[in-house]
């Protein structure tokens, strides 16, 4: 032990002393950078591509690593604590403001401007959500929101009519009501923030009081509160599968598999289904019980503060996030693309290949709204997950649910 | 006994049907076991998500590094418990208990700090490295636990006829506990061969993980292609059950005659 406490202090001084680059500016925007990744194996096959591109068109040399949703952010905060980290990173949303707040991220806007960006080429609520003390920290690759899945085959078996643009929370309730027959379920909903949240706000409501500078919860406010009623009321009609369902099947294989007919997710579910012959599913826009509203889910690449290769770094996230790009990853079908041309164009809108209405996910967009961007989100969010969770699968009164909710998630809005 | 194995065996039995299932196909109804037609392509198919020859000789040679220093210096630290005397050896039991009772999280940071300020953060060993400390106190413990059932006047007697440490260790001790060192060995080589969490904060290059690292990021698969995924876990497996088979007669036998 007492070793280590003298060697400590004597490798931080090495390792900062070592950081000084002498590469010129040519040299310094092709130097090797190492991008992490969270993808599963299947979507690491595009960002290889992506990576062999960049080097195809003249990039510099990249070590592409790519690492399963629940090992990224150990291996990110491990790497950043140890003075380690990538160069290029992909965080979403709802968890990157802790990085920042830690002085990790290097804002993108400065560095992307230099590489030629112009930002009036993107839509505007994903880079809003990732702008921090009033800076773009990270570079949007996709504006994805929540859309409802829909299986044509159980449809038509139970003779109920295709969702519509504009359908209200009764019809919906009214769908799932009527394709629940024998085995099957009509509909099926995470108990998380992230699907509640635009039926909260289609109902008036708020999650908490101040968006952009959150210090409270507000879930058990009537606008809000309506909106879980609402859900429960749904859950108890008994077209949704029972926890011992849930807990035997994930919700997307329920859908594979024709247990259930509806479910709510991003675009992040489509090359899974397209894999699967014989499915035939479509997407429509979320039903409203109000307002129409949706959710941004979107995905940006941070360069790291530490990085000494970070014109390189930018260099690649311009590339990435460029026309071509983004027509790869559009490609590959998990993906809506964050930069206007590329959205409305058939690499991401192509009728040829399930779902047939992919115009869906750009319909919402002027419909958008993020949940806050604060330093404690993920764990507001771990909190009320838990709490929903109770409320819809065991059963517990939403009262309850609710007091628990602001008792335990609002010491950690609280500046 | 029979039963038992049943119950133990059902999970690899499990494993082996399901890698040879078609893959793309809808998730099963329930328990649909048995392949039919198998796809034994599957395991072709591996090497397409995972560099697989390379990471299993990562891992082969992190087993074949790391076990053999664990061995030697966790039934050092284990005679130099033994030997010690009086409030020392409590005390020399009481860190070991302690550092047991350190969670593996709190050390990830300061582990690749240390590494890396010595440069050593990214090699297919990096991980061995952990040997030096005794990957883990539980081992020293084992074997002071071994070593305290060797008679101390055989240990004194041995110093006594002039013996250094050394010598003590390696003709007296060591072999007096070959079963605590065939436990530890086994133990540590499983650990070593499974370990995915060590790897992933200490190693930076994915051409330097171990098999098991590679096997993690494949478990995020969609669910159609789930047999891919067993199949890639057959082969993973396949090794360590071979060396549990291949070593089982020693290590019984090693037990039996202690």
């Amino acid at each position: 032990m007492k070793r280590t406490a003298v060697a400590l202090p004597l490798l931080l001084v090495l390792s900062a002393c070592s950081g000084e680059s002498d590469a010129g500016d040519a040299e310094n925007s092709l130097a090797p950078i190492t991008v992490q990744i969270k993808a599963e194996p299947e979507e690491a096959a595009v960002y290889e591509s992506l990576v062999n591109a960049y080097q195809e068109a003249g990039g510099g040399e990249i070590e592409l690593v790519t690492v399963g949703r629940e090992d990224h952010l150990t291996r990110l905060s491990t790497a950043f604590a140890s003075g380690d980290a990538p160069d290029v990173f992909l965080l979403n949303y709802r968890e990157y403001a802790p990085f920042v707040q830690r002085g990790a991220v290097a804002p993108a806007g400065p560095l992307l401007e230099r590489e030629g960006i112009d930002f009036a080429d993107y839509y505007e609520e994903p880079l809003r959500a990732f702008t921090y003390d009033d800076a773009l920290q990270c570079m949007p690759q996709n504006i994805s929101s929540l859309v409802v899945y829909w299986n044509r085959g159980l449809f038509t078996q139970a003779g109920v009519p295709a969702p519509t643009a504009n359908w209200t929370w009764d019809d919906f309730v009214a769908t799932a009501t009527a394709l629940s027959t024998g085995g099957v379920k009509g509909v099926g909903i995470d108990p998380s923030i992230t699907r509640m949240a635009p039926f909260i706000w289609s109902s008036g409501g708020t999650i908490v009081d101040d968006d952009a500078a959150p210090t409270r919860t507000t879930l058990h406010e009537p606008g809000a509160r309506a909106a879980l009623d609402a859900m429960v009321a749904l859950i108890g009609t008994g077209a949704t599968p029972s926890k011992e369902e849930l807990a035997a099947q994930g919700l997307p294989e329920q859908f594979m598999t024709g247990k259930v007919a509806m479910f709510l997710s991003s675009r992040v579910e489509v090359p899974a289904l397209r894999e699967q012959r014989g499915l035939d599913f479509d997407v429509a826009a979320l039903p409203t019980m109000g307002e129409p509203a949706s959710v941004l889910h979107s995905d940006a690449y941070c360069v790291a503060s530490s990085s000494e290769k970070q014109e390189a770094a930018a260099k690649f996230v311009a590339y990435a996030v460029g026309e071509q790009g983004q027509t790869l990853t559009a490609l590959g079908g998990r993906t809506v693309p964050s930069m206007r041309s590329v959205a409305s164009s058939p690499a991401f809108l192509s009728p040829t290949r399930a779902p047939a209405s992919s115009q869906v996910f750009l319909d919402a967009i002027p419909l958008l709204r993020h949940t806050p961007v604060t330093p404690s989100w993920p764990e507001v969010e771990d909190v009320i997950g838990t709490q929903l969770q109770r409320a819809f699968e065991d059963g517990v009164p939403l009262d309850e649910v609710l007091t628990e909710i602001q008792a335990q998630a609002d010491p950690l809005l609280r500046p | 006994m029979i039963a038992l194995s049943v119950v133990f065996l059902a999970p690899l039995v499990v494993m082996v049907l399901g890698s040879l299932q078609r893959p793309l196909q809808p998730p099963p109804n329930g328990l649909d076991l048995w392949p039919d037609p198998a796809e034994w392509a599957n395991y072709a198919t591996v090497s397409r998500f995972m560099p697989l020859g390379r990471l299993l000789l990562n891992s082969l040679l992190l087993v074949v590094v790391a076990v053999p220093v664990t061995v030697v210096v966790t039934s050092m630290a284990g005679l130099a418990i033994v030997t010690a005397r009086g409030r020392l050896r409590r005390w020399f039991v009481g860190v070991s208990v302690l550092m047991l009772l350190v969670p593996a999280a709190a050390l990830w940071v300061p582990r690749v700090v240390l590494l890396r300020g010595l440069g050593l953060a990214d090699t297919p060993v990096t991980v061995a490295l952990l040997a030096l400390a005794g990957t883990t106190p539980f081992y020293v413990l084992l074997f002071a636990l071994a070593y305290s059932r060797i008679p101390a006047t055989l240990l004194e007697a041995a110093t006594l006829e002039g013996l250094s440490p050394y010598a003590v260790w390696r003709r007296v001790a060591l072999p007096l506990a070959r079963p605590a060192a065939v436990a530890v060995a086994a133990l540590s080589g499983l650990y070593y061969w499974s370990t995915f969490m060590d790897p992933l904060t200490l190693v930076s290059s994915p051409g330097n993980w171990p098999v098991a690292l590679g096997l993690r990021n494949l478990s995020e698969m969609e669910a159609a292609l789930y047999p891919i995924y067993l199949a890639a876990a057959v082969l993973v497996t396949a090794p360590a059950l071979l060396a549990f088979g291949l070593a089982q007669r020693s290590f019984f036998s090693s037990v039996e005659r202690s």
